[in-house]
């Protein structure tokens, strides 16, 4: 078997040329699907391999509960290393399962917390609260909700407003925070999946403006509204190396909604540069999650054979 | 045991918007026995000066000392109620963008730049 048990850790890398093509020229919609799949596979294929190396590696230590059978010289001479290996995916496991933990729970403390404080409102789909500092959240619930500040509402005329409301009803309607949810835990499990969840995120966006830009009939009405409020809300500014900033999220959704309307077709057509690009990173992606998914029932299966009956 | 816990703390947000909402139909500083009684007396008297408190903490009611004891006066209504208590939630939450979806992120100086730049010219294109 030798390195191939290690493929699911590192194999999530092969996911980047994807991430980046299905966010710049993929339907939002059909982009959204294919990297939360995407971060999904590869996400638990790198969990269960941890998790079967760490067997491999606790199976031997005196005193666990685990079936002798694991402990055979069979098993640990299909993974190199067994006992490096074996040893540092404890940790490892154990940070994943922790970190994915503490993000469910705050996932849910924060949707309870924002619930509560909205107890006592009339149970209207948007929440206007007078507070100057601008903001707008789609705050999803037994009862979904728009919340939006005064300061946001009094810097946008009334076609924005509109453009803002339909940009927020989107998440909720689409159930982003799905998505969201699903590429923050895969970030969490494999760190080589962070671009796909900050390619998720801005797609999420995207989607929205693209939902916004029908519903109110102008795509510079959504450009105007997301622009005048990130110039509203920009506070402090982020601190990035400007020599080295790439364009942020919003300008990127402005410029967007300053071209056409991207075609609603899923895939682009294969004989273009894009198109054959993208199906060559679909194609090596694909290969790299059957290959990690091989892997780990590889390795599941080294142990389920030795696993006395 | 977690429901319970979990209607309990809803029900405290609700009982600070009734206890408000009383409060506000007070024609003048109200002691809060007299929130008590308009409240139909279904809460304990000291359960309303604890809401009391938890709403003054919060900015949402101001208080005078008359004699020896307070009376309230309401500074916000339900929905500045509940503005104070959302802006806790999104100040507590350094990550709340893990759960909610906001309608535009941080801009750094180049992003602010661009931006200023595609507005002008979207204007410009209208005009």
């Amino acid at each position: 078997m030798g390195v191939f048990v290690f493929l699911p850790l590192v194999l999530p890398l092969t996911a980047w040329p994807i991430a980046r093509l299905a966010e710049q020229h993929l339907h939002p919609r059909a982009a959204i699907w294919l990297l939360s799949a995407v971060a999904g596979v590869f996400a638990v294929c790198s969990t269960l391999c941890l998790g079967l190396l760490m067997v491999v590696g606790t199976a031997q230590l005196p005193g666990n509960p685990l079936p002798d059978g694991w402990s055979d010289p069979e098993v640990r001479e299909a993974v190199p290393y067994d006992e490096v290996a074996g040893k540092a995916a404890i940790p490892a496991l154990f940070a994943v399962l922790a970190a994915c933990t503490r993000l469910v729970w705050r996932h849910q403390r924060v949707r309870r917390r924002a619930e509560r404080a909205l107890a006592g409102l009339p149970a209207t789909p948007v929440a206007v609260l007078p507070d100057e500092v601008p903001y707008a959240y789609a705050l999803p619930g037994r009862r979904d909700r728009v919340v939006v500040s005064t300061g946001m509402l009094a810097g946008l005329d009334s076609a924005e407003r509109r453009a803002l409301f339909a940009h927020e009803r989107t998440h909720l309607a689409r159930r982003h925070h799905r998505f969201l949810l699903t590429v923050q835990l895969a970030a969490w499990a494999n760190p080589f999946l962070r671009p796909l969840r900050t390619a998720v995120t801005y797609t999420a966006e995207r989607w929205a403006d693209e939902e916004a830009a029908q519903a109110v009939g102008s795509r510079r009405t959504v450009a105007r509204a997301i622009g005048k409020s990130a110039l509203m809300s920009r506070g402090a500014p982020v601190a990035t190396l400007a020599g080295f900033a790439a364009t942020g999220p919003v300008p990127r959704r402005v410029a967007a909604l300053l071209r056409p309307a991207p075609a609603g077709r899923i895939w682009p057509p294969a004989f273009t540069t894009v198109g054959l690009a993208a199906w060559g990173a679909a194609v090596g992606t694909t290969a790299s999650a059957l290959s990690s998914a091989n892997s780990a029932v590889t390795l599941f299966l080294i142990l389920h054979a030795a696993t006395p009956m | 045991m977690r429901d319970q816990e979990r209607g309990r703390r809803r029900g405290q947000g609700e009982l600070e918007a009734q206890v408000l909402a009383a409060l506000r139909e007070a024609s003048e500083p109200a002691s809060a026995a007299w929130v008590q009684e308009k409240l139909g007396g279904a809460l304990a008297y000291t359960t309303v000066i604890t809401i009391l408190t938890r709403l003054l903490a919060k900015g949402a009611v101001t208080r005078e000392k008359v004699g020896r004891s307070f009376v309230w006066t309401a500074a916000a209504d339900e929905a500045g109620l509940a503005a104070l208590r959302m802006r806790r939630v999104l100040d507590k939450e350094s990550d709340r963008e893990a759960v909610l979806a906001s309608f535009v992120t941080g801009l750094s100086q180049q992003d602010e730049e661009m931006l200023r730049e595609l507005l002008t010219r979207t204007r410009e294109a209208e005009e």
